[in-house]
């Protein structure tokens, strides 16, 4: 609860911004959908059998996964909000134009003859009587779409369209069951208020619930129009995967840019996705930059055998050759810190046995009580590689969940565990980090990746980021990562503060 | 006018109407009474074109019907319908204006219009005008379905068994009402109905319908006279009403000793006309199919008390 509180304060601005995105995508979707399904199903009314068909369409629609729908929508209209306006409408149209059709066919025979009877004009009939009369249907067909469609947003955040799915996913990706509870939650009220809404629309007479529908699509029309009016003329969009350190350095390259070239504007999308999204977004040029791993390139972004080499360098210089050959993109210069797997112990243990080097291990191997990271346990990259490196076998291993390995080491369970380099839990637990000493671990460096066409048309930007390059130890990124996501610090003042600090960004 | 030449209505399994010839002069209360499958209501809904003739020509003021645009006919036509069918959505003005808001009429006419309606037929305008049908009670609904139909000053107003869902003494009231309202208005109205006390009541000229054929046209007296068959006569017996009752209905209820005396009058006569035979004598032999019998004034009055208490029950 306190952590909840703590997130809240601190990174409010955002959640709102999330909710606002979340609340954009949603009415957009329902609105679009309504305009959709509604007149469908006024104009199929008298045709059962069309009717019939259009019902079949749309139910089998519905039963499209989402995660593929957007999959299938990926490669036709990119990434963003686009694609998840359409998934989300897909979805949407289906409840209301059923009930809609229901409620517009189930009408009391004796009144459609009395109207009819009494001459009115298919219009008239249509306003005054049928549609009146469906009113109640068509609110709960709009009512389940929308829930169906706060709920389905979430999943918007995996392509990069943001809302509050953004904090559902940071929150299973971290295991930040804060984050999660702060995502879901919200997400849920925002259900509950929005099915209220409708419900009190619904009561209205036809005449108000069209002015209070007119002005909701004004405001949502305005506010977007007026965020697309006020935009400099050259907007660069850097993007970052999910968690807080890219979100630490993605606000990194936005200082230095923007302190550089007061006319270019750069707009930050934290929390993007996973890697083959951002990848293909870069492609497409949903984005512009994104910072990768060096390691990660070569293991799963380029093609071919080449694998990461012991020397960091190596590794770097053959990832930048591979993107270039095979996408025509532009690596720039990494930065020192190095992000690859550690082994930690204790302070205690590394205290009583004197340990500061991996090799340290070989004397108390027995000793240790390891908690590992399943993948660890298991890759060759992991402890069986590492065992044949060093020649040693720990006394008992267990293998538990990343964020669960740190809570048993701090309370003793276990004296040894693996991690990444810049862990702030590292820090947060005091642990030891012991020093590959045989460069058994492959280095992973972060740098920024940029299609090629790009880093031709903006050598500036290239210049401003490649500041960075060989700067920011591992030390000073692990503390980094510690302010934002332990401390609950906002990632672009811990960014702005470091860059003052080391001198490459001027105090304001 | 209304003439129906030759009109016959064939549905996929059924003949609903065969050879029908009709005429139906301005301004008369007509009925069309029958039993259910009589093809009464097929012939009424014929009228306003909610039903089309397979064969024959229906015409108004000697036009054929298929000559008249649909839509500003039926403007000009009065409907009432037996679940009443107010418009659940609109308040009792809206539901009685729809017809005028159709032809354009202005706000303030159309309220005017519905409000001096509601006081004709003895419901508060400012009490009802802006109640939701479902707020009324089935008398007073069908009221409002009733100046409904008159709104627009039709010439023809249809009424397909308006009060069969109403309680008895609902029916009663709404009964007088309309005759009232057509002798106020001198339109053309027809009336379908399955019971023939109703059709007595209402109709100047009755026509009684089986099968799809007319059995008999004629004012009520020259029916209850003259039935022209057995059917018509049966309906007539069947349908127990104060007006039609005959002294075969007494006869039914077991009054009356079986006697040889010499007969005076026939058991199908009216009640009525036993009631006059026995101010001048005592005892009234009536002759029927199988044998004669005796009725005293005393066999009047418990046939009449019973009547009473069972009409009373049922109010």
């Amino acid at each position: 609860m306190q952590q909840i509180n703590h997130i809240l304060q601190t990174q409010g601005g955002e959640i709102v911004q999330s909710i606002g995105q979340h609340i954009g995508l949603s009415l957009i979707s329902l609105l679009i959908a309504a305009l959709i399904a509604i007149p469908l199903a006024i104009l199929l009314m008298p045709h059962q059998r069309a009717a019939n068909v259009a019902l079949q369409i749309t139910s089998v629609l519905q039963t499209i996964p989402s995660l593929a729908l957007l999959g299938i929508l990926i490669p036709i209209v990119g990434i963003g909000t686009v694609p998840s306006i359409i998934a989300l409408v897909i979805y949407a149209v289906m409840p209301i134009f059923q009930n809609t059709y229901s409620g517009l066919t189930t009408i009391d025979p004796d009144l459609e003859e009395a109207a009819e009877a009494f001459g009115l004009s298919r219009r008239k009939k249509l306003v005054r009587v049928e549609l009146p009369l469906a009113m109640p249907m068509i609110i709960s067909g709009i009512r389940i779409a929308m829930v169906m469609i706060i709920g389905t947003a979430t999943l918007a955040a995996l392509i990069g369209a943001g809302g509050l799915g953004t904090y559902i996913l940071l929150g299973i990706e971290t295991n930040n069951n804060a984050l999660l509870i702060i995502g879901a939650v919200l997400s849920a009220a925002l259900a509950l208020l929005f099915g209220a809404a409708i419900d009190w629309l619904g009561k209205l007479s036809f005449k108000r619930a069209g002015i209070v529908l007119g002005v909701a699509v004004v405001l949502i029309g305005g506010v977007a129009g007026y965020r697309r009016i006020v935009q400099p003329q050259t907007t660069i969009t850097i993007a970052g995967k999910l968690g807080g350190e890219p979100e630490i350095l993605i606000n990194m390259y936005k200082d230095l840019i923007e302190q550089d070239h007061p006319n270019i504007k750069v707009q930050t999308k934290p929390n993007f996705g996973a890697t083959t999204f951002l990848f293909k977004a870069l492609q497409s040029g949903s984005i512009d930059i994104y910072p990768e791993f060096t390691g990660t390139v070569l293991e799963s972004l380029v093609k071919g055998q080449s694998s990461a080499d012991h020397d960091p360098q190596v590794t770097y210089q053959r990832a930048a050759k591979a993107l270039k050959s095979q996408y025509q993109m532009t690596y720039l210069k990494p930065m020192q810190y190095q992000n690859g797997y550690a082994i930690a112990v204790t302070p205690q243990f590394a205290k009583q046995y004197h340990l500061k080097k991996v090799s340290d291990l070989q004397r108390v191997a027995t000793k240790v009580h390891a908690g590992f990271d399943p993948d660890f346990y298991q890759q060759s990259a992991g402890y069986p590689g590492l065992r044949k490196a060093y020649n040693f076998k720990f006394g008992t291993i267990k293998t538990m969940e990343p964020s669960i390995r740190y809570q048993a080491i701090a309370h003793k369970r276990i004296n040894l565990v693996d991690g990444y380099t810049t862990d702030p839990e590292l820090r947060e637990y005091h642990l030891v980090v012991l020093k590959d000493d045989r460069h058994f671990f492959p280095p992973y460096q972060g740098a920024p990746l940029m299609t090629e066409k790009f880093a031709t048309a903006h050598p500036e930007v290239q210049a401003s980021l490649n500041k960075l390059a060989g700067k920011v130890t591992t030390s000073d990124m692990r503390q980094l990562n510690y302010l934002v996501t332990v401390k609950h610090e906002k990632a672009a003042t811990v960014a702005r503060e470091y860059l003052q600090q080391q001198g490459l960004l001027s105090k304001k | 006018m209304i003439t129906f030449e030759h009109v016959q209505k064939q549905y996929a399994d059924k003949l609903a109407l065969d050879d029908l010839n009709l005429t139906i002069p301005t301004g008369e209360f007509f009925v069309l009474v029958g039993p259910s499958g009589s093809g009464k209501t097929t012939t009424l809904k014929m009228i306003n074109r909610l039903i089309e003739p397979t064969a024959g020509i229906i015409k108004v003021d000697d036009r054929p019907l298929q000559d008249y645009d649909l839509r500003a006919m039926r403007l000009r036509m009065g409907y009432v319908l037996q679940n009443i069918a107010l418009f659940p959505n609109l308040n009792i003005q809206e539901n009685i204006a729809i017809q005028p808001e159709s032809l354009g009429w202005s706000r303030k006419r159309r309220l005017e219009r519905a409000r001096a309606l509601l006081a004709q037929v003895g419901l508060d305008p400012d009490q009802y005008a802006t109640k939701l049908p479902h707020e009324l009670s089935g008398g007073e609904q069908q009221r409002v379905g009733i100046v409904r139909a008159l709104a627009t000053k039709p010439n023809v107003v249809l009424m397909d068994e308006p009060f069969s869902a109403l309680d008895p003494l609902s029916r009663k009231q709404l009964q007088d009402l309309v005759l009232r309202l057509h002798q106020e208005l001198q339109m053309t109205f027809v009336f379908v109905t399955h019971d023939m006390g109703e059709a007595l009541r209402l109709g100047q000229t009755i026509a009684v319908m089986r099968n799809g054929h007319i059995q008999q046209i004629g004012t009520g007296e020259e029916i209850m006279r003259h039935p022209a068959n057995d059917f018509v006569r049966g309906f007539f017996e069947n349908q127990k009403t104060p007006r039609a009752a005959t002294v075969q209905s007494l006869l039914a209820q077991g009054y009356g000793e079986v006697t040889t005396a010499p007969a005076t009058l026939t058991a199908t006569v009216t009640v009525g006309a036993l009631a006059q035979a026995l101010q001048t004598q005592t005892t009234v032999v009536v002759a029927t199919a199988q044998d004669h019998r005796a009725l005293t004034t005393a066999d009047l009055l418990g046939y009449l008390a019973a009547k009473e208490a069972t009409s009373r029950a049922t109010d």
